[in-house]
């Protein structure tokens, strides 16, 4: 009984890596707990606001170094939340989609919408990758 | 605003509640909110001349 309830408290290797496709793969973690519909309306929601955000132009974050005095700590934050959808940052940051940062990219109307969005999904993509784990441990049914 | 506030509220009723009726009516509570306190915010930011 305390060897359970211990496993729930810190988790099983099966449910650090469930949380862990959670985050690289948006709707994937409660997929693999056959919880299509979560999957559906979780996985969905961070993947409809990553490219709905990309759509409009938005901009991805990330700290490069470049940076002078301050700014450099002020990209923190929103890297931290763009982080947060996974493998779509990473594809992106690979094939550099969503990175440009010139004046002209900026000036679309739609820009701070779109970069908006993108820190919306990242940020819900950790709220559904804690709910996969919670899961996955046996904390939530 | 209204495109958020949906997206938004649908994952805060799926991983705040376990059944499908509290989850919907999280959601739907959620999703008010988010448009109330959007709209309040920009009239009150309307008004403001800076």
């Amino acid at each position: 009984m305390a060897r359970r309830e211990a496993t729930i408290e810190a988790g099983s290797i099966q449910s650090w890596l469930t949380g862990g496709i959670a985050w690289l793969i948006p709707g994937a973690g409660h997929l693999l707990l056959g919880k299509w519909g979560r999957a559906l309306v979780l996985g969905g929601a961070v993947w409809f606001c990553f490219l709905f955000g990309l759509s409009l132009g938005g901009h991805l974050f990330s700290v490069n170094g470049n940076e002078q005095g301050f700014s450099a700590l002020l990209q923190i934050p929103p890297t931290v939340a763009n982080l947060g959808s996974g493998g779509l940052y990473l594809f992106c940051w690979l094939f550099h989609i969503g990175f440009a940062d010139d004046p002209g990219h900026a000036a679309r109307p739609t820009f701070e919408y779109g970069w908006m969005f993108l820190l919306v999904a990242g940020l819900l993509n950790y709220l559904a990758m804690l709910d996969a784990f919670d899961i996955s441990v046996g904390r939530k049914p | 605003m209204t495109t958020f506030a949906l997206v938004a509220s649908a994952v805060f009723g799926t991983v705040n509640k376990d059944t499908t009726r509290d989850r919907l009516i999280y959601g739907l509570k959620v999703f008010g909110e988010f448009m109330l306190v959007g709209l309040a915010l920009s009239w009150i930011l309307y008004f403001l001349p800076f």
